[in-house]
């Protein structure tokens, strides 16, 4: 037995169980990547279903980061298991009233869809690279293309209806993952913390802040490493985006801390202590104040001010590595923070992170890092660039 | 339809009817059978052997002890609330004792806290018994004393009278027993006479001589008598060598202090002193518990585990103590 | 094949021949596996009970309706039952997991509030010496106490179960008695029960990796024996039975008295039932 050294020391009066932290870093990490995943589909969607032309440059990319987020998504969730390998069990007997065994149906959906959209969307790229290149690379692509190099009109005019239609599915799809993730901890209602209509379509706006946040950088970021000038018009969508994006969130988020404070249920006190106390700092300052607003602001100024050019870029991505931040504190906030109230409404615990172990911090962070090393891969054999593909 | 297309559906039905596939042969056969889990899995949590085996397991060796338990103020309190799970016992476990130090376990009880039932007897620790362990005075099985000290109000003049009149006889004249056999009872705990003769009289305790002779006494006679002894001298002169060794008693009596005392000139106004008494009344009185026939919750016990020869040094023992001087003793509470 | 040119038929037919080869290997597999599959349907198509009464011959669960019954007024906080059900159950000796605890509610003169401490309090460890022992300190001897109770807890084994419900396997699930188990050998250690649960019953068992909590000593009552706590409890604050017999204690307690359960706002119905808590118990 591993020692027991992640209980969590408290004030008040809390339930002797409560005193180990049961969801760590982990399954912050989880709802984060969930939420760049759905964010990051967002965009292409507008760009497939909703014509937003401007946002091109980064279509292509936009799938093939929700695919490299997407495939590391279920991976926080198999290292958290006291037993990982009986993961199979909610996938062979999965109970029908549990949020959580949905979660092996909705991501098996939602990665062959994704799967199969990007194949559709690279397919000429593929058929293209199995008749040009040989030996391993070529035999990869020549299974990839399922054995048939058709790309006539037709061919590929059905194609384009494919994309639209899975990149329409796919809108719920993603944000039915996401909301899911809300209602998993929306649901419960033994946490006062968690217990809330609202807690899905919160998950959703954030996740969606997120995913765009994602992609200014990672744009600016391909750019920058390719040398190619940036698309200010698709930086200003993306923009724009994000912009509209934090404004419902942050007005979602607001009202539903409203709604706990003016309900003012058994326990609110103890809320009202931990949210004044040890949860200002990553609560008010980290994710509303230096992730939302200020973001917020910033990008009220330059919209306002017309800003262009090297400012804009600066401004753009600055506010998007805001967001990037807000949103992994806000899946802090309401991870961690849910636990940390106690469930007797009479006492506070303190979640102890560790850096190293299955569970500590230098695991999430390399969590976090990986779909971001799958994605280089990724572009490698894909390249999303509108510039060259087209 | 294209052939890319029509391969690729190909590809996710073979997919799904595998997913099927494995459903259908990985899930356990008892899975639905009584509902949305493993129906094996309840016979197999059920099957677990239980750790704590209810009195009645005890019972099939310790029927004596659970006769005197059950009879007693402890009889709420089964045998494995203090001496622990029964299982393993006796096979692996020769002995299931209750720790050494008992306060530590009886306190858990008893000791006075805010929060505990007024019903609840409690004392608080510090005040009760000092360092004395809980065990010395009160037999777990049955904790309740043996008679509350009871308050000797008599005359002494009066008791004695009756004394010269139906006692002095066997007893002796300053009730300093002329024999090895018969108790010395000048000098006794008065509390301690009053409630072994009424015990004589009401048949709870039976003898031979004692019982007629105290089914005549009237609670007030059992008063002036019981007066009247305690204010006697013990000085007896020194009787019939012992036949025990009465160093190896003097080991044995540790255990006898705690109500006893050390020489057997008892703290405790409830129980006799037995300092400088007959050592073959001792040892008589010893067999006589150990067999039973004189009734004791606690001294029963306490006898069970004693030899012939045990019984003959701790008589030995006592019977050479000086008897006096009581001032120790405790007032009558 | 390295180097070669190939037209697009050929690689059609590579292609083609890798999905044969597949399909070779996998009824060889089938083949192979057969016997297996066969047992297995054979095991499927086994009549719904062999054994007349389930789970075990001696006893049907659908002949018994548990339910536990707690006496705050006569409970004296000796936490017997704390360790005897750490001894019968097997929960790590430490302050943070436990099947049933007790509660302490101190009420101090001019406060309105109660002071609440478990077995688990470190003030209370120190008094027992180790975390493997229990005792209440007499912490407030000096204090000027109004009012003072103990309250144990344990798994309310609820009609509507919380923990069931978002349990993704069907690892734990409520019989046919009314106990709420754990399929110990098919938890994932997910911990999402640990969550839904309002009374902190559940707990995870970080050796064993899944998740554990009282289960009325399933393999106790199964025998026609009481629950180690109730076995154990000197004071008979803890009351266990069968509430289809009418004369069975806990049927007796719940018909003579105003019992009450925790957190009923939950909609969980819980089923052990209370006499003698406080406004403050939860």
């Amino acid at each position: 037995m591993e020692p027991l050294n992640h209980f969590a020391p408290y004030t008040g009066w809390v339930y002797p169980n409560e005193t180990v932290i049961e969801w760590t870093v982990l399954i912050v990490v989880y709802p984060y990547l969930t939420g760049l995943v759905a964010g990051a589909f967002t965009v292409s969607s507008l760009y497939q279903v909703f014509g937003f032309q401007r946002l091109k440059p980064v279509a292509h990319l936009a799938l093939l980061t929700s695919l490299a987020v997407m495939v590391f998504v279920p991976l926080p969730l198999l290292l958290h298991l006291g037993r990982p390998e009986r993961a199979f069990n909610a996938l062979i007997t999965p109970h029908l009233t549990s949020a959580l065994s949905m979660f092996g149906f909705f991501a098996t959906f939602y990665v062959v869809l994704l799967l199969v959209e990007t194949w559709f969307s690279f397919r000429p790229f593929i058929v293209e690279q199995a008749q040009r290149r040989s030996g391993l690379p070529g035999m990869f692509y020549r299974v990839l293309t399922l054995g048939s190099y058709d790309l006539s009109e037709e061919a590929l005019r059905c194609d384009r209806e494919w994309i639209f239609w899975l990149a329409i599915t796919g809108i719920p799809g993603a944000h039915g993952l996401h909301g899911y993730v809300g209602f998993v901890f929306g649901s419960l209602k033994a946490r006062e913390w968690w217990s809330s209509d609202l807690m899905p379509v919160v998950f959703l706006f954030s996740a969606i802040i997120s995913g765009v946040a994602l992609l200014i950088v990672l744009y600016v970021v391909s750019c920058k490493l390719r040398r190619i000038r940036i698309d200010l018009a698709c930086l200003k969508g993306l923009a724009y985006t994000v912009w509209a994006f934090i404004m419902v969130a942050l007005i979602l988020e607001g009202l539903e801390f409203a709604n706990i404070v003016y309900k003012a249920r058994e326990g609110v006190e103890v809320i009202m202590e931990y949210v004044t106390g040890p949860l200002l700092i990553p609560y008010f300052v980290l994710q509303f104040g230096i992730g939302a607003i200020v973001p917020l602001l910033l990008l009220s100024y330059m919209i306002w001010r017309g800003t262009t050019g090297k400012a804009l870029i600066a401004g753009v991505t600055l506010s998007a590595v805001l967001v990037l931040l807000s949103v992994f504190m806000m899946r802090w906030n309401v991870v961690i923070g849910g636990q940390e109230i106690s469930k007797t409404g009479m006492g506070l615990l303190s979640y102890q992170v560790e850096l190293f172990g299955k569970e500590g911090l230098l695991t999430a962070a390399l969590l976090v890092v990986a779909p971001l090393a799958l994605l280089w891969w990724l572009t490698r054999l894909f390249p999303p660039w509108a510039d060259k593909a087209a | 339809m294209p052939k890319h297309i029509v391969r690729l559906l190909m590809l996710i039905g073979g997919a799904l009817a595998l997913g099927l596939a494995a459903k259908w042969y990985f899930t356990d056969p008892s899975f639905y059978r009584y509902g949305f889990y493993r129906a094996d899995s309840v016979a197999e949590i059920a099957a677990q052997g239980p750790a704590f085996k209810t009195a009645r397991y005890c019972e099939s060796c310790h029927a004596e002890r659970l006769a005197q338990w059950s009879a007693a103020n402890h009889k709420t309190v089964t045998c494995e609330t203090c001496h622990g799970a029964a299982q393993d016992h006796p096979q692996k476990k020769a002995k299931l004792p209750i720790p050494a130090d008992a306060v530590k376990l009886c306190t858990l009880c008893h000791e006075a806290i805010a929060g505990r039932p007024r019903a609840q007897p409690q004392v608080v620790v510090a005040q009760h018994a000092g360092a004395q362990q809980c065990v010395a005075c009160h037999n777990p099985h049955a904790p309740k004393l043996a008679g509350v000290v009871a308050k000797v109000s008599g005359d002494v003049a009066a008791g004695g009278k009756k004394h010269a009149a139906s006692c002095a006889s066997c007893h002796g004249a300053n009730a300093i027993s002329p024999n090895d056999t018969w108790p010395n009872l000048a000098g006794q705990n008065a509390a301690y006479l009053v409630r072994i003769l009424a015990a004589y009289k009401s048949g709870a305790q039976t003898d031979v001589m004692m019982s007629p002779m105290a089914k005549t006494l009237s609670d007030a006679e059992i008063q002036d008598l019981a007066a009247y002894y305690a204010g006697l001298s013990c000085k007896a002169p020194p009787g019939a060598p012992a036949a025990g060794d009465a160093a190896a008693g003097k080991l044995l009596a540790k255990n006898c202090a705690g109500c006893h005392g050390e020489t057997g000139v008892t703290r405790n106004a409830a129980w006799p002193h037995i300092a400088g008494q007959k050592s073959v009344y001792l040892a008589n009185t010893l067999k006589a518990f150990r067999a039973g026939l004189r009734k004791d919750p606690m001294m029963a016990g306490v006898a069970r585990g004693l030899s012939d020869a045990d019984i003959a040094n701790l008589a030995a023992f006592y019977a050479a103590q000086s008897c006096g001087p009581a001032t120790e003793t405790r007032k009558t509470q | 094949m390295k180097g070669e040119r190939i037209s697009s038929l050929v690689a059609r037919r590579a292609f083609l021949r890798k999905i044969g080869g597949a399909a070779a290997a996998a009824g060889a597999v089938a083949a192979t596996g057969i016997p297996g599959v066969m047992r297995k349907a054979a095991a499927k198509s086994e009549p719904a009970a062999t054994q007349e009464s389930f789970p075990t011959p001696d006893y049907d669960w659908t002949k018994h309706r548990w339910a536990f019954g707690v006496d705050a007024t006569k409970c004296i906080g000796c936490l017997r039952c704390v360790e005897a059900c750490k001894r019968e159950n097997h929960v790590p000796l430490d302050a943070h997991h436990f099947n049933t605890w007790v509660e302490r509610y101190v009420y101090l003169e001019g406060e309105n509030r109660a002071r609440v401490d478990s077995q688990a309090d470190p003030v209370n460890i120190a008094a027992s010496g180790s975390q493997g022992e229990y005792r209440f300190a007499n912490r407030y001897q000096d204090a000027h106490v109004e009012k003072a109770f103990f309250v144990p807890k344990l798994c309310n084994q609820c009609t509507y179960p919380p923990c069931v419900q978002v349990c993704p396997t069907g690892a734990t699930y409520k019989g046919k008695d009314g106990v709420v188990l754990i399929d110990q050998s098919y938890c994932i250690g997910c911990r999402y029960c640990v969550h839904a649960c309002p009374y902190g019953a559940r707990w995870f068992n970080e050796a064993r990796g899944v998740t554990q909590k009282c289960y009325w000593c399933y393999h106790r009552i199964t025998k026609g024996m009481q629950p180690a706590c109730v076995e154990v409890c000197p004071v008979g604050a803890r009351i266990f039975g069968d509430r289809n017999d009418k004369q069975s204690p806990i049927s007796l307690f719940i018909h003579n008295n105003r019992v009450q359960v925790l957190k009923p706002e939950t909609g969980n119905e819980p089923n052990v039932f209370y006499v003698g808590i406080d406004k403050e118990v939860r």
